[in-house]
């Protein structure tokens, strides 16, 4: 199968500043994907390169398109929700979607309106009368609507409640998501969309810290809580991450395996929000990576 | 083709002035034609000639008076046409004028609102090209407004004469214009038509101007637009004693109608006797017009600011 997307050394520079230091990425068809990093990681740009929103230095195809040149074409089978402030305020619901069902040649204008007709939004208001998570509900209802082959959520949900957020996702899994889609999603909220994800790329100062599919996750990473007189052995294994949970220590390693662990205490499956913090956590300290992910992948 | 509709409908959806103003203005303009004196704005004793029957019945008029306003009564026909037919052009103008305002404001506003409000990636999520859009602003300012001052200044005209033919038909000033004539009107649509094609082309550059503020300005665009060519102006004007600058610019902005004016100044100095319908008329030189190399110039440097616009729109990036 054919990437959907693929990056060689992609790189962007805002003035001295390096914003993505030469990253590769390959995304398969029916993935879901999350972007993971910090504030100002580059994940942002990463994104704005693949929908051709600003230029770029090496190599980038989104579904066989360079998005530099051929962002047109690319924009008929890519849907991006950029953040939930960007539909107008001035927009009124039936002209939301008059003007996508007008211009967008994939667009289904009864599914959109049967989406809608499920929220409180009346057809004849305007974006600035309706509540944030209103916003987020219409613009996820034109997006839904449109039959995309990659969706690109960048902090789809910033700003939302918890119940607006948990339905945002439920939607988007239950309405939207088949195998011949992809979805890249951003976000600062792991948790949320750690059981949603079929791969995890974390970023840091424009590099990718690590690139994985979920499970292989669980395969390379063991989270060690050791037992009492087993502390000194677990730390021969070296692992890469340490902290003091309830004043004992829980320990992460990288391509140990359970068995091995298991030993020495109770081992389990790491979650993304552990692995974030232990990878992008430790580097901050440091100044060094902690794991040289794409090797060790 | 569908894209460009909808960008364009869209376009009156988000400034509303576009549609409102013109509408609102031409109302004005018919309420006032009820009770006001537009018609016959070259008449400074409007007031009275509208109010009696004939000449003998004003008071307090000089002789000289009432013999120029007996002369205008009996003038041939086409020549009272000629004052209905400037009537008409009157009407129209007032609406150009209004709608000129309004379409600098859009087009100043109309590419920096959508980052402003940060709209604009909404928009470049939608398969509609950098292209397309900056397309539509230029139709909608340069071909649907000219067009929309088209139409609303033909009803304004028909309902003014109406309203004309009502106030004034038994008085004085229904005797030295007539309420209708569908020769003149006809000539006036048609020359107001060329005037439009004209002043469209002649101003192609102005607009390719505001629409690369438009779209490059962070902030404060209209300061953006006007400060710059006053400083430069002024800059001129302190070193070199000269004013180059502002005459380019004058006679960018002022320039096609100086062209026209000049001609229909001409035409007026042969005689002070008002001119027929056809001698009018014919005293415009709009071939001429379009024979000026500053014309097709300006029509270049216009078309590659409107590319320039184009580019910046695409990598144009504040969010």
């Amino acid at each position: 199968m054919t990437a959907i997307i693929e990056a060689r050394g992609l790189t962007k520079n805002y003035g001295s500043t390096q914003a993505l230091r030469g990253i590769d990425l390959n995304v398969a068809p029916g993935r879901i994907v999350g972007l993971i990093g910090p504030n100002g990681s580059g994940k942002t740009t990463a994104i704005k390169s693949i929908l051709g929103l600003s230029s770029f230095e090496g190599e980038l195809k989104v579904m066989g398109h360079d998005p530099r040149t051929q962002r047109n074409s690319l924009m008929t089978d890519v849907c991006f929700i950029a953040d939930v402030a960007v539909l107008p305020r001035w927009l009124k619901v039936s002209q939301a979607v008059e003007f996508v069902a007008g211009v967008h040649p994939r667009f289904d204008r009864k599914r959109a309106e049967e989406f809608l007709a499920k929220t409180d939004i009346k057809m004849d208001r305007r974006v600035r009368q309706l509540s944030k998570g209103m916003v987020t509900q219409l613009h996820l209802a034109l997006i839904l609507a449109i039959d995309a082959k990659l969706l690109v959520l960048d902090e789809p949900t910033l700003g939302l409640d918890l119940l607006f957020r948990r339905s945002f996702y439920d939607n988007l899994l239950n309405d939207y998501f088949n195998h011949e889609r992809t979805i890249l999603v951003t976000t600062h909220q792991v948790e949320e969309i750690e059981n949603i994800l079929t791969d995890v790329i974390f970023i840091q100062r424009g590099s990718i810290v690590l690139d994985s599919s979920m499970e292989t996750l669980g395969d390379r990473f063991t989270q060690l809580v050791p037992s009492a007189g087993n502390v000194e052995k677990a730390r021969a294994l070296k692992p890469f991450y340490e902290r003091e949970v309830f004043g004992r220590s829980a320990m992460l390693f990288d391509g140990r395996k359970e068995a091995e662990l298991a030993s020495l205490g109770e081992t389990r499956t790491p979650s993304v929000a552990d692995l974030f913090v232990a990878l992008m956590g430790s580097k901050e300290k440091n100044g060094q990576p902690a794991v040289s992910a794409k090797e060790a992948a | 083709m569908n894209n460009m509709l909808m960008l364009v409908r869209r376009e009156f959806w988000e400034h509303r002035s576009l549609w409102i103003a013109p509408l609102v203005w031409v109302g004005l303009i018919v309420i006032m034609s009820m009770w006001g004196t537009i018609l016959s704005l070259q008449h400074e004793d409007a007031i009275k000639i509208g109010h009696y029957e004939t000449v003998e019945q004003i008071p307090g008029l000089s002789d000289m008076e009432r013999a120029e306003l007996a002369k205008q009564i009996t003038a041939p026909d086409d020549r009272k046409e000629t004052v209905y037919a400037i009537a008409q052009m009157v009407l129209a103008s007032m609406i150009s004028a209004v709608v000129i305002v309004v379409v600098f404001f859009y087009l100043l506003d109309c590419l920096y609102a959508e980052r402003r409000d940060r709209s604009i990636l909404f928009w470049k999520s939608l398969p509609v090209s950098d292209t397309q859009v900056v397309l539509s602003k230029v139709a909608v300012a340069l071909l649907i407004m000219p067009l929309m001052v088209l139409a609303l200044a033909a009803v304004t005209q028909i309902l003014v004469s109406v309203i004309f033919w009502i106030r004034f038909n038994d008085t004085v000033l229904g005797q030295i214009m007539p309420a209708w004539s569908l020769k003149a009107w006809a000539l006036s649509i048609w020359t107001q038509l060329q005037f439009s094609l004209g002043a469209v082309l002649w101003y192609v550059p102005v607009a390719g101007y505001l629409l690369i503020m438009s779209v490059w300005a962070r902030r404060a665009v209209f300061l953006w637009a006007v400060l710059p060519p006053a400083a430069l102006m002024l800059l001129e004007k302190m070193f070199l004693n000269t004013s180059h600058v502002a005459e380019f610019i004058g006679h960018r902005l002022g320039g096609f109608a100086q062209e026209l004016e000049i001609a229909a100044g001409q035409a007026n100095q042969g005689g002070h006797e008002i001119p027929t319908l056809s001698e009018a008329y014919n005293s415009f030189h709009f071939s001429g017009l379009f024979l000026k190399p500053e014309l097709w110039l300006g029509l270049l440097a216009g078309a590659a600011l409107i590319y320039a616009t184009i580019r910046i729109r695409r990598y144009r990036d504040d969010t």
